[in-house]
């Protein structure tokens, strides 16, 4: 009877209930973009993996199984299909040469890296062309060296933590609950986008995979290092995939991008264009398949663009980020990278 | 006469939760408008369309109230009833506002559900409130006209 009284009297109820709206809006909000949710630490889950697949090529750890998860992480059933990753890991590091340096461009027995600006469309663009001797040198690394949702760091710091030459971000992953997720050999996240994504396979190779046809853990089996799930293609068998009308969500037509394609064995190219300015109005997804149509690519897929783009090489940031608060980089969630460790 | 002035100023608070309806319906649109200026123009159906939910839910809905049941307030739930609705309205219109932000943003969340839920449960238990009102408040002037002959 109190509780009536004290509800009848004018905006008792509006100021109390708007009260609780404000704090569950605020708190909503907070919880999707800011707190972090570390789910699991990426070197534990490696060394786990690792661990595991020695486990069941070793005779004395015979009663472990391949493909077991420990706190979501997933290696592959097939030991034989990241085996050789590892191998070559080693050997890898082990061949680091001396290496020809310029402001745009990086050389050694392994790692070959051309950086090329180019003014097209109103747009400044860059592309680096990158070939290596190892499918290895192809690696991904997260925020903090962790897997979570809202875990971030700049693409620069990731790159420099990874000491790698040449990076870029990634799919941003950790903005979504949806996608797979899988990294350097380890499957972190198997739940479907319903979007195509993009597979690179331990001899290096770019494929393009419908998630929800196939699961991450067949995918890991059959030999995938990594799955980078954004979108769209915009290549596929040597041809464009993307129209004058495709676009990320919501997004504009010009964007700053990032994108990745393959021309042959250990044979790449990334795009990373400025957009946002005055002076780089940015790429619609078609100019930006076309460029990669007359590089020669026979696979391309875009990555996370806008204020995420970022091209990193030698220690400093090649493009100019617009992260809409100035040229500042934004934090993400993950990178694509080149390098040694 | 004097009851007479007094039921006039208070039907005037229906009228005037109509007015507070139009308001926060062009904030909405202004809000929206705003945002996508900083969101280098990128809009979302959601946030666009959130004005509606105050001018249609809100503004029409009291409008009508007003035309079909004016003494409505006087009945013992139609505080309730008003206090439901209008929360459901208010839930209704965060939640576009939240998932605009999110669809802009280009990710999604289960809290947008819990928007809806809130908010569609709140309206709806609003609306059988009021009804229940009206009908009370229809019934009331029957059985007065009923003595008065």
């Amino acid at each position: 009877m109190k509780i009536k009284q004290f509800f009848s009297k004018p905006y008792r109820w509006g100021v109390l209930f708007g009260g609780v709206l404000a704090i569950f809006f605020t708190y909503a909000l907070l919880d999707t973009f800011v707190i972090p949710k570390a789910l699991v630490s990426a070197e534990q889950s490696e060394s786990y993996a690792r661990d595991n697949q020695t486990a069941t090529s070793d005779p004395a750890y015979g009663q472990s199984e391949a493909g077991q998860t420990n706190s979501g992480i997933s290696q592959p059933s097939d030991d034989s299909a990241a085996e050789p990753s590892d191998q070559n890991t080693e050997s890898a590091q082990s061949e680091q040469a001396e290496a020809v340096i310029t402001d745009t461009s990086y050389s050694d027995e392994n790692i070959s890296i051309t950086i090329e600006t180019v003014r097209e469309y109103d747009t400044t663009f860059y592309v680096a062309d990158i070939e290596v001797s190892d499918a290895s040198y192809l690696k991904t690394a997260f925020a903090q060296n962790t897997y979570g949702r809202n875990i971030k760091e700049t693409t620069t710091d990731m790159a420099a933590e990874n000491n790698s030459i040449f990076a870029i971000n990634g799919d941003y992953y950790g903005f979504r609950d949806k996608g797979y997720v899988l990294r350097n050999g380890v499957l972190y996240r198997d739940v479907s986008n319903n979007a195509e994504a993009l597979m690179i396979d331990s001899e290096g190779n770019f494929s393009i995979v419908q998630e929800g046809e196939i699961s991450a853990q067949s995918l890991l089996d059959s030999g995938a290092m990594q799955i980078l799930s954004f979108g769209p293609v915009l290549m596929e068998n040597g041809e464009v995939m993307v129209t004058a009308d495709s676009e990320v969500s919501q997004s504009m037509r010009s964007n700053p991008r990032t994108a990745i394609g393959q021309i042959s064995e250990r044979h790449y190219m990334i795009i990373v264009s400025d957009g946002r300015t005055s002076e780089s109005a940015g790429l619609s997804l078609l100019e930006l398949a076309e460029q990669f149509e007359k590089r020669g690519c026979s696979t391309a897929y875009n990555l996370d663009g806008g204020g995420s783009s970022v091209m990193y090489f030698n220690g400093n940031v090649i493009n100019n980020p617009s992260n809409g608060r100035g040229n500042r980089e934004r934090e993400v969630s993950d990178i694509v990278y080149f390098g040694y460790s | 006469m004097y009851t007479l002035d007094i039921h006039k100023a208070e039907r005037k608070k229906i009228l005037k939760t109509v007015l507070v309806y139009l308001i926060l319906s062009v904030l909405a649109v202004v809000v929206d408008n705003v945002y996508a200026l900083f969101g280098h123009g990128v809009r979302s159906a959601s946030m666009s369309l959130m004005f509606l939910y105050l001018l249609l839910g809100g503004a029409l809905g009291y409008f009508l109230l007003w035309l079909i049941a004016p003494g409505v307030y006087l009945s013992k739930w139609y505080r309730l009833g008003y206090n439901l609705y209008n929360s459901g309205i208010a839930a209704l219109t965060v939640g576009g506002f939240f998932k605009g932000i999110l669809d802009i943003a280009g990710t999604e969340s289960d809290y947008t559900r819990m928007f809806s839920i809130l908010g569609w449960g709140m309206t709806a238990a609003g609306l059988v409130v009021l009804i229940v009102s009206v009908i009370n408040c229809c019934s009331k002037s029957e059985q007065q006209r009923g003595k008065t002959i």
